[in-house]
């Protein structure tokens, strides 16, 4: 029995002293990470162009932001290389959109402790886009692969909160810039949310007015501004097939639009083309990428300014 | 060499008793003892080789009075001083013949194994025949070989006194006197004496003294 | 005097004497030490490990079962809990939360399907290769890559649930991009995968052909408008690859997928023990365990057994003791007419003595000799003997 004793007090005091070891060295892993990077920049890696300019605006000099994508690369279908994946991995944070936005995400492996999807908030709010086709095989039955709707930002109250989840993530890296950060997102929030007032007072003289989305990328923007339209699958830089005009044909009989939403500006040719159908065109740029000149507020204010004739 | 005087001697238990008056045994002389079972020659043999200590009486043996030493004393006295020949050979079984010849210089600290032991041991097998049988062990060798190595291991410290009890008495007539022969030429060689207790009468003429315990009985000489 | 030198020559001559005795002595000093010895090791193994873990949480039932498979990689399964589990923890904020996946094996070492973060979390460093970067890479724990002579870039296998499971779990062709260093635990003998890819190797994520697009007649059953049926022939992709990568994908929501358990580090002790409060309520399906607690316990278990042997230890020990001595006092007895022999020689009391001495000096070296060198192999055993005996 005394033997017994012998060894729970054994164990014990070798479980304390482990447990005292392993919070030292957690300790001093913490002292030294902070004491190493305090001064450096956060080593920030995203996934789009909204982010990176949210992390810039927040965290100013604080951070060093990193999208790798090329600029002629849609962000959304970008894969990285090992050695880019290898670059997420090590970086300091790396903000995701979530949404199902760059589906590279979901096949490689990042640090979740340093990964932030900054649209985990509103989760419960995700859009899905209704695609054409389904199929099945094996025992596993129908399905369809209905994605879902990411570009959240097109919404701007859902940008900030984005933008407040960036925020978050800054502030529990550098406590001690917390205050500044908080500054910087406030007047980003601001100028966001701003943005949002326009854009529902634009709306709001005509918002049933029936329009045609060039792709299913404005789901976001449709259902946080009230907007009537219906999606097809047109390139600004590429001239419309038959079919394409006879599916646009279509759906214009149960909906009469009279505008088209672009991505970017399209050629004449498609322009002439939807003239011809009593179709005007008007560009709404998700600024997925880094815009060839402005940033994301100027692109976006320049977006409203071109809704702004649909409406009146 | 041998000086006995006044020598009394009883077993605690029994009626047996030994007196000797006086016996006197010289240099190089060969002694043997006969007589029949019972009359105390290999108690004799044991009281001279301070086996068993005399209730009484003096016994010098070249010089030195054993009857007066130690136990510890007559120990060292007799592994130096003293050769033994058993009847039955008494040697040891896991130990080949050269390490049964060497045994005594293993066993006290009053002898010293050194390399010129080893050769004379060497010198004494090859003397007695058994040089080429040094590497056998006991069970390996005839009768008369064993004896042969018993006296090798007798003689080995260089003995003042060499004590043979029926040393022949288990050896055929050939080996008996090959045996004798052996032990009659150590005593001629080497500066010692020879007493044997025998009943081999047959061998006695060759000896030059015979005692024999039938005449004295138990009442001495 | 060379009382060593005959009681050698004594104890070769009775070889099967002396074999047997040394064989006693040493089985029996062997048996207790050998013994401590294994417990020594399994407490440094199971217990190091269970308090470098500060929480486990997982379905409830055997606490014990959910230790060793989360912290050892054992074959128990405890019942899975989904992804959700995880995300509860990481959306309480009071803990950094690692989904762990122990369900599959390659080639008899267990698949260990986790986050970047365990890696992190128990410091494992890549000794060659990379670390895991894209679905169906695995990096291997060091012993396994040893045995299974593993190096980057070469391919491994998971093994199918059962051989008849032919509807279900496709084995699927991993590529090794990296080995880790030898950690001495249970990590130095898993192959360790992005949770995603344990649930393609289970089969809830899978890459096919494009349907839309097939060509081979033969693959489509029914081609509608909106649907197309393909046959099973259909093939599933068995190795992840460049060209195959963009055609893996989930069904459904991945945060309802299985995982056995998920290991939280709390960001202090208080909110580890606001954690722990969380799971208090009855109608939680859930448990969550401090892993040194449940050690502790087992341990404590395996002492109580380790008393119970010792004493049955100590009374063969001390009837062999007996017996030895009987053994020597009969040896005495046979020697009577030797010792008398050297007695009239002229050898004194204390020399026979010196000589018993030397020969049971002998007898008891080599016995330790022995019983040190078994003990050495022991020893050179006791990580696998400790995972065969206690972890499976």
């Amino acid at each position: 029995m005394n033997l017994l004793l012998d060894f729970t007090q054994e164990i014990s005091m070798f479980h304390r002293q482990s447990l005292h070891r392993v919070a030292l060295c957690m300790a001093f892993v913490f002292i030294g990470a902070t004491a190493s990077t305090a001064d450096s920049p956060l080593n920030i890696y995203v996934v789009n162009y909204p982010l990176k300019y949210f992390a810039e605006r927040i965290g100013g000099p604080h951070v060093k932001v990193t999208f790798p994508v090329p600029a002629d690369v849609d962000p959304v279908y970008w894969t990285p290389e090992v050695a880019e994946i290898g670059a997420y991995q090590q970086a300091d944070l790396i903000l995701l959109n979530g949404a199902g936005y760059a589906k590279w995400v979901g096949k490689v492996s990042l640090p979740r402790s340093r990964t932030i999807d900054t649209s985990r908030e509103f989760k419960d709010r995700y859009l899905t886009v209704k695609e054409t086709m389904t199929h099945s095989h094996g025992a596993k039955g129908k399905h369809a692969h209905e994605g879902p709707a990411f570009t959240t930002w097109l919404d701007l109250s859902l940008a900030a909160k984005q933008a407040e989840a960036v925020f978050g993530a800054l502030a529990r890296k550098r406590p001690q810039q917390k205050d500044t950060f908080m500054a910087n997102f406030l007047s980003l929030k601001n100028d966001l949310l701003t943005l949002d007032s326009r854009i529902k007072s634009v709306v709001s003289n005509r918002n049933t007015v029936p329009m045609i989305f060039s792709h299913p990328v404005y789901e976001y923007l449709a259902k946080g501004y009230g907007l009537n339209g219906r999606s097809v699958h047109w390139e600004p830089d590429q001239e419309p097939s038959p079919g394409q005009i006879t599916e646009l044909s279509n759906v214009l009989e149960m909906h009469p639009a009279q505008w088209m939403i672009w991505e970017g500006p399209p050629i004449t040719s498609a322009t002439e083309n939807l003239k011809t159908m009593g179709i005007r065109s008007a560009v709404f740029d998700p600024c997925g990428n880094v815009p060839p000149e402005g940033d994301f507020l100027s692109v976006m204010q320049r977006n409203v300014s071109n809704l702004e004739p649909i409406f009146r | 060499m041998i000086q006995i005087n006044d020598l009394e001697f009883h077993y605690p238990t029994g009626n047996f008793s030994l007196s000797i008056r006086a016996l006197n045994l010289a240099r190089k002389e060969k002694t043997a003892v006969i007589g029949p079972s019972g009359t105390g020659k290999t108690t004799l043999l044991n009281l001279i080789a301070g086996i068993i200590t005399p209730d009484r009486g003096v016994i010098h043996i070249a010089g030195t009075e054993v009857s007066r030493l130690n136990d510890n004393a007559r120990r060292r006295f007799r592994i130096t001083s003293i050769g033994f020949v058993f009847q039955d050979f008494e040697l040891l079984d896991y130990l080949d013949v050269m390490d049964n010849i060497l045994h005594p210089y293993r066993i006290t600290d009053a002898l010293k194994l050194d390399a010129s032991v080893h050769q004379r041991a060497g010198m004494l097998a090859t003397a007695m025949s058994i040089g080429d049988k040094i590497k056998r062990r006991p069970n390996d060798l005839s009768q008369g070989e064993k004896q042969r190595a018993a006296i090798c291991r007798a003689l080995l410290p260089q003995p003042k006194l060499i004590l043979a009890d029926e040393a022949t008495g288990n050896l055929d007539p050939e080996n008996k006197t090959k045996i004798l022969d052996l032990l009659f030429t150590a005593v001629d060689e080497d500066d010692t004496s020879l007493l044997a207790v025998t009943h081999d009468h047959e061998l006695l003429d060759r000896f030059d003294r015979v005692i024999d315990f039938r005449d004295f009985g138990n009442f001495g000489f | 005097m060379d009382s060593l030198y005959l009681a050698y020559r004594y104890i070769t001559y009775n070889r099967i004497k002396t074999v047997v005795l040394v064989a006693c002595i040493t089985l029996i000093a062997f048996l207790p030490f050998a013994l401590q010895l294994l417990l020594d090791e399994s407490e440094r193994q199971l217990m190091s490990r269970a308090v470098s873990t500060p929480l486990i949480v997982g379905a409830k039932g055997s606490a014990l079962d959910l230790v060793m498979n989360s912290l050892y990689f054992g074959n128990e399964r405890p019942e899975t809990i989904s992804m959700e589990a995880a995300n509860r923890i990481w959306d309480s904020g009071l803990a950094m939360a690692i989904p762990m996946y122990t369900r599959f094996q390659a080639r008899g070492f267990p698949i260990v399907g986790t986050a970047m973060d365990y890696f992190d979390f128990r410091n494992l460093r890549v000794a060659s290769g990379r670390p895991l970067a894209v679905l169906g890479e695995c990096v291997v724990g060091a012993r396994a890559a040893e045995e299974l002579n593993l190096e980057p870039g070469d391919h491994l296998i998971s093994s199918p649930e059962s051989l008849f499971d032919l509807a279900g779990v496709y084995p699927l062709k991993m590529k090794v991009v990296g080995i880790f260093d030898r950690t001495h635990t249970a990590d130095d003998l898993a192959v360790f995968v992005d949770l995603k890819t344990a649930w393609v190797i289970q089969g809830l994520g899978h890459g096919h052909q494009d349907v839309i697009q097939l060509k081979d007649p033969t693959l489509v059953l029914k081609r509608s408008e909106s649907n197309v049926a393909a046959t099973a022939k259909l093939y599933h992709y068995t190795e992840i690859s460049e060209k195959n990568i963009d055609s893996f994908h989930f069904h459904g929501n991945t945060e309802v997928y299985p995982i056995s358990a998920v290991i939280a580090v709390p960001t202090d002790e208080k909110s580890g023990t606001i954690l722990q409060g969380r799971y208090l309520s009855k109608e939680e399906t859930q448990q969550i365990l401090r892993p040194a607690n449940v050690i502790d316990g087992l341990l404590q278990n395996i002492f109580r057994i380790k008393n119970v042997l010792d004493a049955v230890v100590s009374v063969v020990a001390l009837a062999t003791i007996m017996a030895i001595i009987l053994v020597f006092a009969l040896s005495l007895r046979l020697r009577q007419r030797e010792i008398q022999t050297i007695f009239k020689i002229g050898c004194s009391r204390l020399t026979i003595a010196k000589l018993l001495a030397a020969e049971i000096l002998i007898i008891v070296s080599s016995s330790a000799a022995l019983c040190g060198a078994m003990l050495m192999v022991v020893h050179q055993f006791t990580h696998d003997l400790v995972r065969m005996l206690f972890i499976g």
